[in-house]
């Protein structure tokens, strides 16, 4: 293509390089520094999709980040689409690939159009009324129809390949937006030396200011004037400036986020470059000069391609250098568009004429437009415009005392319209700052401030570039005043401002049948005006009704472009004033921000920490099965090859009972408990007494809440006399020092005793079996490992493979068991120091599932998975672990009251299957009586459950009403299909008497 | 990345993992400091956040009551008894649960940007803080006005490294 409507030096794309980059496979050719809509207006292109709901032909209708309808495909290379790309934000490159959408089977030529004649089936609250009935079609039929059809674009289908990041920034000043006013704060407050930052959505910073050229601004052209003034900001150590960067959102406390792109305009972005930065903004004063959003005029036929805000065909010719038209119509409720109209027509574009809907217009615009030869139809409105694909022709009537004349036909290749500009208050809005109506604005202006912020420019309903520069540097100043810097507030000598006002209208006056117009309010989401009259007229009485009852505003673009028209005709329909109506809420994102962006580094395995021991590396290496628990990952079986789970369990769980196995136990919570007050604490802590337990010993401990309830769990060695080695569960380790450290600090701030997490300091492998002591003796030094000398549930220091060592005589499996505790760098040494002793005698590494199902043969609990938080001591058959003669300790007290000592709690018990090769699932619900009438009355669930391989049969342990009370009744356990037969047992399986420890 | 990786990346920011010295969390009231302080040869800041240098150890104080002890790995066992029986307290070694970074380069702020949420420009030379990474619990001293070190424990040092080097990559990339 040819680029025929572009306008040679004009604008501020470098005409010297040419990007080439594709639409729906065409090459099409534009210049750096276009916009996707910029380069395809460029080459005459004003159809870039198909509308929502009605697959009505649309255009381009603004320049900003407020584009609700040319809305576009893009891909970046293989796995990089994006749907619903701004194609008015979306920079140009070599390589872009760009789509329309909504579309079949071409843009030219779509079925779904279809849609747009029966346009009378699909009013206001059409989902609500046809979907209703029958009941029976909603899931396969309804739900499905409406899901394909609730989206505009593909989603893409292949996960991400780009990354993303983020980063947290303080600042004195944060500045948002970067046009006169927004740089004029950012001067102010920049020159005060407050650390300012300044951003703006587009890839130059300068606002208004890029499609105003010819203001003068002290004595500079507006161009210069923007070179000069980021010159001085970027010389300044303080001040940063951020362009293709979003504020999306204004959060508490002066937190702002920004979405910064830095790599979408790229052809050939840097290697491992980021796609996007989130920023985590704190800032201390915050200057939101966010601009007017221009409104669209509502009247049939106002979506057409090539129909567009007059501000639009502005920026596209001063900016871009190119021409919306040929033979341009504007019509306006404002004098803004009047001078879009000039600017046009000295560049070379017919502007046939300009139909404004105010019966008065200022004498100096209405000659300014005679001298240009421009036609000039004040106290006159559209009714239609004609063309298929592209704005042909509009109807101008002229509107005496409120009666419409008939119509005239003016050709036009582009209309342009302005309904007057509204302040953007979006991130005002996110801080629940509250909006006042103001009636000669026709705006809702900033109110009462919730947050240290400041509004300034048009974002506060001002106009012009000088009213916007002395607005700026006020909020700049204020700001920096604010933080008690000395700021002042510079002036501005502007020429040739072109200030004017407007006034605010609804749907224009219409000759036709109004109940037929298709005078869209909401572009993006096919709302018309008689869509919001239809919901008035239904009764909807509230915005908030009228928006979700017709959709309006309820677009990705938020209603930037259609709330205050919708709230226009609405208060119109309703009969009352627009601030009675009353505005919906802006919620963050100001405009759509990836998922990416908003996970940022959080993705893949940075997703959540995954905590990995000393080990881990061997255990992967040597093919482990691995499990989550808690943050860490575990190995959860060792299977050899050709082996399932269940051979590979069933094998370690033999090596244990006959030889040896090893575990990695790293993971163990560990607290150092030391001080001269540090038997006491334990004894208030934990059930236990620990005031006689000799230094060289260790007991299991039991810790309850104070609602008397099992917590956790573990062994406990005592060190010396005011040092305790306490263990706790996995998963409990940071709840159990939290809950130590409450007490501590809370209930006995007197004790001479401090808590020091120590899971990381050490590394920790058991060696289990009967074979272990054989195992493990060569290793020792500075210890006699015999029984006599060593019995069970001793502990002592000494060295074990050449490292110092903490070594405990414990069992969680019920055979001969060690705990080697080594400073954690030499956790992987120690391992396989061992591994290597233990070849002679097989040894088994072995993972948690053996673990779990050695302990469950010798009847030991789970705290998590045998108890769940309603469990007492007495329940879970602990009451052993009780010191009776304590006079108090952390839930002592409950454990008397009545519902506590009652009989019929449900306790723990075993149970052994009828047919031992039924292996229960854990959480099945049990049943004294499988005849009963449903719903049956269940007594208690399966809590562990497993095949033990040295019984050669099932062992399970259950919660069960009275269970201690039934040993050797036949409970029932109803599952799919049939109902299974098990008997109450004790809990301890294998060796109840504890024999094989006495070794 | 590797339990110990060297040089993680190149300026404007490094990252790297310092060789583990010997390293004490000690606890105990603030009347017994003078003697904790003869007896360790070593001041104990009374401000959070204070540090103070020795000739050969260093202490910095975290809690009201805590202090972290530095010291070369020869002088653990001289630490690990300095106390005994002279003042209650708690002193335990926690060399093997800790690892630390040394972010060094003008970047340096940028990249900790990345994971702390807390304006670090304020840290002043010489001082340090108990603060969160990326959600992982981490003491950060300032080193020197572009030099940091970053504690964290040892398993979660594989996730905060790998960010340490993806972030430190792109400020090299300067975007």
């Amino acid at each position: 293509m040819t680029q025929a409507f572009r306008i040679p030096g004009a604008g501020r794309v470098n005409h010297a390089k040419a990007v080439r980059f594709t639409f729906d496979g065409k090459i099409i050719e534009g210049r750096e520094g276009d916009t996707v809509a910029s380069a395809l207006l460029a080459n005459g292109v004003h159809l870039l999709g198909r509308s929502f709901k009605y697959h009505r032909p649309r255009g381009i209708v603004s320049a900003g980040s407020e584009e609700p309808n040319a809305l576009v495909g893009t891909s970046r290379g293989p796995g990089r689409f994006e749907p619903n790309t701004r194609a008015t934000m979306q920079e140009v490159w070599d390589g872009l690939t760009v789509e329309s959408q909504n579309k079949w089977p071409s843009l030219a030529f779509d079925v779904g159009a279809i849609n747009d004649r029966l346009y009378m089936l699909f009013s206001a609250g059409f989902y609500y009324k046809t979907f209703m009935w029958p009941r029976s079609f909603w899931d396969k039929v309804y739900e499905p129809f409406i899901r394909r059809a609730a989206g505009l674009g593909k989603s893409p289908t292949e996960p991400d390949p780009d990354h993303y990041t983020s980063r947290n920034l303080h600042c004195d000043v944060l500045v948002v937006g970067g046009g006169p006013a927004g740089l004029a704060a950012a001067l102010a407050a920049g020159r005060s030396g407050a650390q300012t930052v300044l951003v703006d959505e587009h890839a130059e910073l300068g606002g208004t200011l890029l499609s105003e050229p010819g203001v003068r601004i002290d004595g500079q052209g507006a161009w210069g004037w923007l070179e000069t003034t980021l010159a001085e900001l970027r010389a300044l150590p303080n001040v940063r400036l951020m362009s293709r960067t979003t504020a999306i959102g204004y959060y508490h406390q002066n937190m702002v986020g920004l979405c910064q792109k830095l790599t979408d305009h790229l052809a050939t972005p840097p290697e491992g470059a980021p796609r996007e930065r989130l920023w985590r903004v704190r800032a201390g004063q915050v200057v939101l000069a966010q601009g007017a959003i221009e409104k669209p005029l509502v009247f049939d036929g106002n979506d057409r391609p090539g129909v567009m805000l007059a501000g639009a065909a502005q920026t596209f010719f001063q900016r871009f250098g190119v021409k919306v038209g040929t033979r341009a119509v504007v019509v306006t409720s404002h004098d803004s568009a009047w001078h879009t109209a000039f600017d046009l027509a000295q560049a070379g574009v017919k502007v046939a004429a300009i139909v404004d809907i105010r019966p008065q217009v200022s004498a100096e615009l209405t000659a300014r437009a005679k001298a240009l030869g421009i036609e000039v139809l004040a106290s006159h409105t559209v009714t239609s415009t004609t063309g298929r694909l592209r704005v042909a022709s509009v109807h101008v009537n002229r509107v005496r005392n409120g009666h419409v004349d008939p119509w005239r036909s003016i050709d036009c290749d582009a209309l342009l319209m302005c309904g007057g500009w509204t302040p953007s208050l979006h991130l005002f809005s996110h801080t629940k700052g509250s909006l006042a109506w103001d009636a000669q604005a026709g705006a809702f202006l900033p109110d009462r401030k919730t947050e240290e912020c400041h509004i300034a420019g048009a974002g506060r309903g001002l106009w012009g570039i000088a009213a916007a520069l002395e607005d700026g540097a006020r909020a700049g100043a204020a700001a920096a005043k604010a933080l008690g810097r000395a700021a002042g507030v510079g002036s501005f000598a502007v020429e040739g401002d072109r200030t004017g006002d407007g006034v605010v209208v609804k749907e224009l006056p219409t000759d036709r049948d109004p109940g037929k117009a298709k005078a869209f309010i909401d572009f993006q989401n096919d709302v018309t005006a008689k869509d919001i009259r239809l919901a008035v007229r239904e009764g909807m009485r509230s915005i908030e009704h009228v928006k979700r009852y017709t959709t309006n505003g309820m677009a990705t673009d938020q209603g930037k472009l259609s709330n205050i028209n919708g709230l226009m005709v609405a208060a119109d329909a309703l009969g009352k004033p627009a601030p009675e109506v009353g505005l919906t809420t802006f919620r963050p994102p100001y405009t759509p921000t990836t998922f990416g962006a908003l996970a940022g580094l959080r993705r893949g395995r940075h997703f959540e920490v995954t905590r990995k021991t000393p080990i881990d590396a061997w255990a992967e290496a040597q093919g482990a099965v691995f499990e989550p628990v808690s943050l860490w990952r575990r190995a959860w079986y060792f299977p050899k090859a050709g082996e399932d789970m269940h051979a590979a369990v069933a094998r370690e769980c033999r090596a244990v009972r006959t030889s040896v196995g090893l575990f990695d136990a790293s993971t163990l919570g560990k607290i150092e408990v030391m001080g001269p007050d540090a038997a006491t604490f334990l004894e208030r802590m934990y059930t236990n007494p620990w005031a006689k337990l000799q230094p060289g010993r260790c007991r299991y401990g039991l810790l309850l809440g104070e609602d008397g309830f099992i917590r956790d769990d573990g062994v406990i060695g005592r060190l010396a006399v005011d040092k305790f080695h306490v263990t706790t569960t996995t998963g409990g380790a940071a709840r159990v020092l939290n809950m130590m450290e409450d007490y501590l600090q809370t209930e006995w701030p007197d004790l001479n005793v401090w808590l020091t997490s120590t899971t990381e300091q050490w590394a920790v492998v058991a060696v289990q079996g009967p074979n272990a002591r054989k195992v493990l003796e060569p290793l020792v030094e500075g210890l006699d490992l015999s029984d006599a000398a060593f019995p069970h549930m001793a502990v002592a220091e000494c060295t074990v493979a050449g490292f110092p060592a903490r070594l405990f005589r414990v069992s969680f499996t019920g055979e001969l068991g060690f705990e080697v505790n080594v400073p954690a760098r030499h956790g992987r040494a120690l391992w396989e120091a061992i591994w290597a002793a233990g070849q002679a005698h097989g040894i088994t590494p072995y993972g948690t599932e053996t673990m779990h199902v050695l302990r469950a043969e010798k009847g030991f609990i789970l705290v998590g998975q045998d108890t769940d938080g309603t469990v007492t001591p007495g329940d879970a058959g602990l009451d052993w672990a009780i010191g009776k003669q304590k006079p108090d300790f952390v839930g002592k007290r409950s454990l008397q009251r009545p519902d506590i000592v009652a009989k019929g709690r449900k306790q723990l018990v075993g149970l052994l299957t009828e047919d031992p090769s039924v292996v229960l699932e854990e959480g099945a619900q049990i049943v004294a009586d499988p005849n009963q009438p449903l719903p049956m009355t269940m007594i208690g669930h399966v809590t562990s459950s497993y095949w033990s391989e040295a019984l050669g049969r099932s062992i399970a342990m259950a919660l069960i009403e009275g269970g201690r009370d039934r040993q050797g009744e036949t409970l029932h356990i109803p599952m799919p299909g049939r109902t299974l037969r098990a008997k109450v047992t004790g809990t301890a399986f294998v060796d109840p008497e504890g024999q094989r420890l006495k070794v | 990345m590797t339990a110990h990786p060297r040089s993680l990346a190149q300026p404007p920011v490094t990252v790297e993992v310092l060789p583990p010295a010997a390293r004490f969390s000690l606890r105990l009231r603030a009347e017994a400091r003078p003697v904790a302080e003869t007896a360790l040869a070593l001041p104990l800041p009374d401000r959070i956040g204070r540090r103070s240098v020795g000739a050969t150890r260093q202490a910095i104080c975290l809690g009201p009551d805590e202090w972290w002890i530095d010291a070369p790995a020869a002088e653990a066992d001289a630490i690990r008894s300095a106390l005994d029986g002279l003042v209650p307290h708690a002193l335990v070694e926690i060399t093997d649960r800790e690892i630390t970074f040394q972010i060094d380069g003008p970047g340096a702020l940028d990249l900790l940007a990345i994971g702390i949420a807390r304006d670090l420009s304020r840290l002043e030379v010489g001082r340090g803080a108990r603060t969160v990474f990326d959600g992982v619990q981490a003491v950060l001293v300032r080193e020197a006005e572009h030099r940091f070190t970053l504690s964290v424990w040892r398993s979660f040092a594989p996730h905060v490294g790998e960010l340490l080097e993806q972030g430190a990559r792109e400020i090299a990339l300067g975007l």
